[in-house]
């Protein structure tokens, strides 16, 4: 083990790095998505509720893999074409969204209706309340669960190895073919994982406790 | 010759097709103190929450310093002009007791910030939120405050009219007085004000009229001295009695 970590840790530290951009990538771009997508289901008319809504049934009941193999592999049939990387953080963004999307909608139906209804006694529009009063109590409540989401997609930026992208998944499988040290690879690849999501945990709180309401115990 | 701030007249609501509003009229003159009483799932806060519109009345008539409320379609200068205080404070939790009577003046007013703070801490102060609980966040500050943070919100708006729905109903009685205690202020500042209320001692010595409210109806309406001390309808009158053994008022020792 320290034999690979000792020979090989370019490599690693470069898979290390991809994974990272993809899973921090996609992520930002499943954030986004995900509020637009909670906030245009709580407000838009029918028609695009129904798009949103299959949307996210689309994107929850397919394996991502196959979302990642459409991206990479389809999309060129009709002319779109992206690198593995991009590919990878497209497909794990687009799928991010529709689950994120999810979270910030049942954190947002937590909201207190008093609350609500005191926004628009002052005057407040639809838009206004959700952006200053729904939207910022909702994420504090959703922090748990989108930590949740952040440490699932390092974990699933695994699946780029599938496109080629050089993520910490294909540079283990690199020296594991060269080496025959299988076991040892891919222990270290676990430790790096496991490594990395408490890492991840541990900054959700430190976000978690800097935006906790004093006195208030969700 | 005063002139008269809102007029309601036969208004209805149906809530999952049972009639909660049967044909309410009445009026309220600028300056005026009105309080409704009646018992609970009489109408009395749907009542409340169709003048400023956060339920749509199904049928009847709104006029609200001079405009067919109705009408209109920009609600939101409407709710704006027409303050709100609930049972339940309604602060928004995650925003200090500053914060909660800015928000109105920045994103609807649009006020500057400076203004807006300025302003908001004029409300606090008349309310009787002194300094030092101006960055505490609701969970912080007791019922009583929380309240009167909430009343100094709707007043920083500067309303031509404020609804009050059992605003001290969740509170215990030393926060009830200060919080009636800031009503009452209001009221001889000639603010006008709806008020629905269990408290009838306030309404005695508050109201310019009482209205009772049973099963979506007004059953009776006048002086509060007539409505409380001895009502003409036998409902209200059972009510009343019923509200003076709680409140001992005849004995003269209330609040």
């Amino acid at each position: 083990m320290l034999y690979v970590i000792s020979k090989y840790w370019p490599f690693l530290l470069e898979g290390l790095k991809t994974a990272f951009i993809i899973t921090f990538t996609s992520y930002t771009i499943g954030f986004a998505g995900g509020i637009c997508i909670a906030i245009a289901r709580a407000f838009l008319h029918k028609v695009l509720k129904i798009i949103m809504h299959i949307y996210v049934e689309l994107f929850r009941g397919t394996p991502m893999l196959i979302q990642l193999f459409f991206v990479y592999y389809a999309l060129p049939e009709v002319g779109i074409k992206f690198d593995p990387v991009l590919s990878a953080i497209i497909a794990i963004g687009l799928n991010s969204a529709a689950y994120q999307s999810e979270y910030i909608r049942s954190a947002l139906s937590s909201i207190p209706y008093g609350e609500i209804e005191a926004a628009y006694s002052l005057g407040l529009t639809k838009l206004s309340t959700m952006l200053y009063i729904a939207l910022p109590q909702a994420i504090r409540i959703a922090i748990p669960t989108l930590t949740n989401e952040a440490i699932y997609l390092f974990k699933y930026s695994s699946i780029a190895y599938f496109v080629t992208a050089p993520e910490l998944m294909y540079m283990g499988k690199l020296i594991a073919t060269r080496t025959f040290l299988y076991v040892e690879v891919y222990t270290v690849l676990a430790m790096i994982y496991v490594a990395f999501s408490i890492v991840l945990s541990g900054v959700a709180r430190y976000i978690e406790r800097r935006l906790q309401i004093p006195g208030y115990i969700v | 010759m005063v002139s008269k701030l809102l007029v309601v007249e036969d208004l209805w609501k149906f809530i999952d097709g049972k009639p909660v509003l049967r044909g309410v009229t009445f009026d309220v003159n600028e300056g005026e103190t009105k309080v409704i009483l009646g018992p609970s799932g009489a109408g009395k806060s749907t009542l409340l929450r169709c003048i400023n519109l956060l339920i749509m009345p199904d049928r009847g008539k709104i006029v609200f310093d001079g405009e067919d409320v109705l009408r209109k379609r920009d609600i939101h200068s409407i709710r704006s002009k027409i303050g709100f205080v609930f049972q339940h404070f309604n602060l928004f939790s995650h925003m200090t007791a500053l914060e909660n009577v800015t928000l109105g003046l920045t994103k609807v007013k649009k006020l500057s910030k400076h203004e807006a703070e300025k302003k908001a801490k004029e409300a606090l102060i008349a309310v009787g939120i002194t300094e030092e609980l101006w960055n505490k966040y609701p969970a912080q500050l007791s019922g009583g405050q929380q309240q009167r943070v909430a009343i100094a919100r709707a007043l920083a708006m500067e309303p031509k009219l404020i609804l009050f729905d059992e605003p001290t109903s969740a509170l215990d009685p030393e926060l009830i007085w200060e919080v009636l205690n800031v009503m009452e202020k209001l009221a001889k500042a000639k603010m006008t004000m709806i008020v629905v209320t269990h408290e009838i001692g306030f309404a005695m010595r508050v109201a310019n009229e009482v209205l009772f409210l049973d099963n979506g109806v007004i059953l009776e309406r006048g002086a509060p001295e007539q409505v409380i001390l001895s009502p003409c309808n036998e409902r209200v009158r059972r009510f009343m009695d019923r509200m003076k053994y709680v409140y001992n008022v005849d004995k003269g020792y209330a609040h």
